[in-house]
């Protein structure tokens, strides 16, 4: 048996395991069942280098047909019960043309399964950063008020969404992607309306219509494909695509953006976070949202010319004004919702531009925004749980109670944007490969200064939230420590861990010369602790500077209001470019 | 040999840059001004005088900021890739401003706050400036691009972008907001006394190094050229420091924005069609 | 050891307050950094932060307002340190002697070490002033002096009252029976 099927078939019998069981017997089952996927995941980049390719048997294809058929059913029945307009036309739309896609799916066959570099990766990334969220939610879970049953189920539903993405990032037919997207979209409906009020309602439903348009761009991408090219896999689409007729390429990419909630698509994930935490952890970290990144890596061998720039710029654009609109907001977890859609556009451009360099960015950035999406993400949780906190402007000085969870967080945001942590790596090949291309059209001129101005903007965005988490009291009687349970920062330091290898193994890979980042970081650490020893005995203590006064301050973060009319220009601007993208092809 | 030499002698010739911009400054306003070797006087009394710490690692952070610089401007003369230079001034930037905010007085958080904003203002310019020297030369590498012809020629506009955020780095009218020496104090360094103030005071100096080590790659390999361009850059933002008032953050921003990246778009357009 | 106390004089930051002055001597020190008389080619650098000052140059009588961060400054700024009062009111109250909201001048709540008379004190004799603080500045040692504070009925009795001994420390608050 090879270790893909572990990967894909393991966690539905996990599922079906945690299920039942008291909550010690649940919980080591889970961490039992976390370590086997994580071990799978490292044997299966260490064993099986070689691309691997089967195909199903075609009972399993009578099967998933009926499963998809299932699934949109259930879609039509959620959007009647619910009274949901969108919801309804879209199921049934997805129905007509699903039965179309099955009416006319071609006989030409190819391999069902393909494995790759890419797929290995993406299952270390959806098994041991979903992994770790897993156990983390055991935590998380346990906190919340509901039955054991639900707290089960909670649990149960983590893993069959980690066997749906790593079913989905091995598949090679697009039928069977289809389902396994429509799987995935279910799991975050049911995920996003787990709390069961009102919002929590409304706001699955509206991420079950805004997914219901990827889905429907995925069957168009199909009929298309098959009307034109004859066939519904990727590798033969690819290899046999017209220059001048990229329409099936162009439709995937949308349904791409879709799953990436790149703007105009972006509302979904914003609205998923009034799920429990861990749901938006592994919502933004290791599956769903990683499903658009992935889809262009596919793409990219066949995208060429125009559509390559526009999406490049179309991914850039909103990598810029994602994170120029998220510098107006105070909720922790929609500042880090918005830096996804950001980061999540930008790995979508470079996936477009598709040079090897731009390729290896985008996996670096996959990996490592993973990572670091998780370790602030689980620290939102247990600023909820152990602090009662969700707005960023009620932390007053959390240094003074936890000063562990503030250097998660100063981690975690250093890790997206500075040197030597990986995704600063990303986005540093980014900007060569970038510059690579303005030569070759002018249009990538302004991608880079997307790029540029994104980026910036979102070191500031991190950098601003950390004013409230920072100032310290000098008077020492303050300094009262919250207890945070270990379930809560074990997790957190298994990232951290997966951080710091990570530098390790961007060193390995030769992106940067050891003298880059070794030299620096020895430096930067060790010549202060050094003074810090020589020069702290002697220093005296003493109060901040409040021109003579002696008033309390209250110090609040910077806001930088973004005018309303800013974001539906915005949104404006990339349905724009969305349908030049589709004109463009269609011509 | 003589890069480890002038790495060592970094911040003591920053000091000499600062020291001579005080007597230029100074003989621009007609007066005598202070001696050149002035700013070693202020660092050497600095040792002299009593420590004060606010907290541990607001110290720590300050010392952090200093040593990234150096390792920045080592970088600089060692020939290194200057995108990734850019990233780790970047990073020095940073350790600033979060020693910035780590105390909780008032205006050391105001003026943390405007080094982010001018950090909108510079970092992509430094950027664009990067790329347009990648474009002519296939390559970050320093080494590289101090052996090509003089760049100027073909970066005119980008050249302009970057004398636009010279005064931002070196905290000279009118983009000096983010210190704003009467108005918040010094910003960042307000809490910082004694020994550890002189850190900041010197990173202060390597600055002056860094930026003019930029201006010197515009000149490629002539020599001549590079050494018209420094003293004529520092005579010129020093005339323009002496003759204009302090703008606001906000217009900072869009100035420098505005103009600097539109500028240097145009410039790295017009590359591609050459 | 390098002997640093020759360097002091060479660069002394000043540290301006205004303890309710009526702006006369304020004017008087912006003049000397003015280009006529140019007291930044001693490296007197107008600092305007306390930590990282050497010369406390006080404008005004003190009024009550200003007591508290009179104190508050002077503490905050790093030894070794010089006070100077300028003007004749800093001195000894001058034109506000004895008002009702005036506390006489600035050596009953910190050691002053050079006064500069004249109301308002001329940009010579504030340099000369200056010259001499250097000269103190240089022979001061790094212990602190704590700031002292006189009760307030015992001011009338000027030059009789040894002060020291009549000293408060910062803060302590006077108790009503003894005044
Ligand atoms: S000494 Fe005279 S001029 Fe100076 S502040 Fe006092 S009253 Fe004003």
């Amino acid at each position: 048996m090879t270790t893909y099927s572990i990967l894909i078939i393991a966690p539905l019998f996990f599922a079906l395991a945690v299920l039942i069981g008291g909550l010690r017997v649940r919980n080591i089952l889970t961490v039992v069942f976390v370590l086997v996927l994580a071990g799978a995941s490292l044997i299966n980049i260490f064993v099986e280098t070689s691309t691997l390719q089967t195909s199903l048997s075609h009972s399993f294809h009578n099967l998933f047909i009926l499963l998809d058929s299932l699934v949109l059913i259930y879609f039509l029945w959620q959007g009647i019960i619910k009274k949901h307009n969108f919801v309804t036309f879209f199921a049934l739309l997805q129905m007509m043309l699903y039965a179309a896609v099955v009416f006319f799916s071609p006989s030409t066959t190819s391999s069902d399964i393909l494995i790759d570099n890419i797929s290995s990766i993406m299952y270390l990334v959806i098994n041991i950063v979903g992994g770790t969220i897993i156990v983390y939610a055991l935590g998380y879970i346990e906190s919340e008020k509901f039955s054991r049953f639900k707290k089960n189920g909670f649990i149960a539903l983590l893993f069959f969404f980690l066997s749906v993405m790593n079913f989905i990032v091995s598949t090679n037919n697009i039928e069977i992607f289809f389902l396994l997207f429509e799987l995935t979209t279910l799991c975050s409906y049911i995920l996003i309306a787990y709390r069961g009020d009102e919002i929590s309602n409304e706001n699955a439903l509206k991420a079950l219509w805004m997914n219901q348009i990827g889905g429907l761009a995925i069957l168009i991408a199909l009929i298309v494909s098959i009307t034109q090219y004859d066939t519904v896999y990727f590798d033969m689409l690819i290899s046999s695509i017209n220059e001048l007729y990229l329409l099936p390429i162009v439709f995937l990419a949308i349904a791409a953006f879709v799953k990436g909630a790149s703007i105009p698509f972006d509302k979904w994930l914003l609205g998923a976070m009034v799920a429990p935490t861990p749901v938006s952890a592994i919502l933004h970290s290791a599956t769903m949202v990683k499903i658009a990144p992935y889809l262009m890596l596919k793409l990219a061998p066949a995208m060429s010319g125009f559509v390559s720039v526009t999406i490049t710029l179309i991914g850039t654009f909103v990598f810029f004004s994602a994170s120029l609109l998220a510098l107006s907001k105070d909720y922790f977890k929609e500042i880090l919702g918005l830096s996804t859609i950001a980061l999540l556009a930008l790995m979508m451009a470079l996936a477009a531009i598709g040079t090897d360099e731009a390729i290896t960015a985008c996996l670096v950035l996959i990996v490592f925004h993973s990572i670091s999406k998780a370790l602030l993400f689980l620290q939102a949780g247990i600023l909820e749980k152990s602090f009662n906190l969700k707005y960023v402007n009620d932390i007053n000085g959390l240094i003074n109670h936890s000063p562990l969870v503030v250097f998660f967080i100063v981690v975690g945001f250093a890790s997206l944007t500075l040197p030597p942590f990986g995704a600063f790596v990303a986005k540093f090949m980014a900007i060569e490969s970038i510059a690579n291309e303005i030569s070759n059209n002018p249009l990538y001129a302004l991608a880079l200064i997307f790029i540029a101005l994104g980026s910036v903007f979102l070191t500031l965005l991190y950098f601003k939230v950390l004013t409230k988490l920072l100032a310290k009291d000098v008077s020492q009687e303050k300094e009262v420590h919250v207890h945070i349970p270990k379930l809560f920062t074990i997790p957190s330091f298994i990232l951290l861990f997966l951080l710091i290898i990570g530098i390790y193994v961007i060193f390995e890979k030769e992106f940067l010369s050891s003298v880059q980042i070794f030299v620096p970081m020895i430096l930067i650490s060790v010549v202060p602790l050094l003074f810090a020893t020589l020069l702290f005995k002697k220093a005296h203590r003493v109060k901040e500077y409040y021109c003579g006064e002696k008033e309390e301050v209250q110090l609040n973060m910077y806001y930088f209001d973004i005018p309303r009319n800013y974001k539906k220009v915005i949104t404006a601007v990339a349905i724009v470019l969305i349908f030049i993208l589709i004109l463009g092809a269609m011509l | 040999m003589i890069e480890i030499i002038l790495i060592a002698l970094a911040p003591i010739i920053g000091g000499l840059i600062y020291g001579l911009e005080r007597v230029v400054r100074a003989r621009m306003q007609n007066r005598k001004g202070p001696p050149i070797l002035q700013p070693f006087y202020d660092m050497l009394k600095l040792i002299d005088k009593q420590a004060f710490i606010v907290n541990p690692y607001h110290s720590i952070l300050g010392i952090m900021h200093f040593v990234t610089l150096w390792v920045v401007v080592a970088f600089v003369i060692l020939g290194q890739n200057l995108l990734y230079v850019v990233f780790l001034h970047l990073l020095s930037a940073l350790f600033l401003i979060i020693a910035g905010f780590s105390v909780k007085s008032i205006y050391s958080h105001i003026g943390a706050n405007r080094e982010l904003q001018a950090m909108i203002a510079y970092e992509p310019i430094l950027i664009m400036t990067a790329v347009g020297f990648y474009m002519i030369n296939g390559s970050f590498d320093i080494s590289i691009i101090r052996e090509s012809s003089p760049l100027l020629l073909s970066l005119p506009l980008v050249f302009l972008a970057f004398l636009m955020i010279i005064p931002i780095k070196l905290k000279k009218s009118p983009f000096d907001a983010t210190e704003a020496h009467q108005e918040i104090v010094g910003g960042v360094e307000i809490e910082y006394s004694g020994i550890f103030f002189e850190f900041l005071y010197m990173s202060k100096w390597l600055e002056y190094v860094f930026i003019y080590l930029l201006l010197i790659l515009f000149a490629g390999n002539s020599q001549i050229l590079g050494a018209v361009l420094s003293v004529g850059v520092f005579l010129l933002v020093n005339l323009v420091d002496n003759s204009t008032a302090r703008i606001k953050m906000k217009h900072l921003i869009k100035i420098v924005l505005g103009i600097g990246l539109t500028l240097s778009m145009i410039n790295l357009i017009g590359l591609s069609y050459v | 050891m390098f002997d640093f106390k020759p360097i002091r004089k060479k660069s002394p930051w000043i540290l301006h307050y205004n303890a309710g002055s009526c702006n006369g001597c304020d004017i008087e020190i912006l003049a000397c950094l003015s280009p006529k008389y140019d007291i930044e080619r001693f490296g007197v650098i107008n600092t305007g932060n306390p930590k990282q000052s050497d010369v406390f140059l006080v404008t005004g009588p003190v009024t009550f307002r200003s007591r508290e961060r009179l104190i508050e400054l002077y503490t905050q700024m790093p030894e070794p340190k010089v006070v100077m009062a300028v003007g004749s009111c800093t001195c000894t109250g001058g034109v506000f002697r004895d008002m009702y909201n005036v506390e006489d001048g600035l050596d009953r709540y910190i050691p002053v070490d050079v006064y500069v008379p004249g109301c308002a004190s001329s940009p010579e004799l504030i340099i000369d002033g200056l010259v001499k603080a250097l000269e103190i500045l240089e022979s001061k040692t790094k212990e602190i002096e704590k700031p002292f504070k006189l009760f307030r009925n015992e001011t009338n009795k000027d030059g009789v009252v040894n002060r020291r001994n009549s000293a408060l420390k910062v803060g302590e608050e006077i108790d009503d029976e003894e005044n």
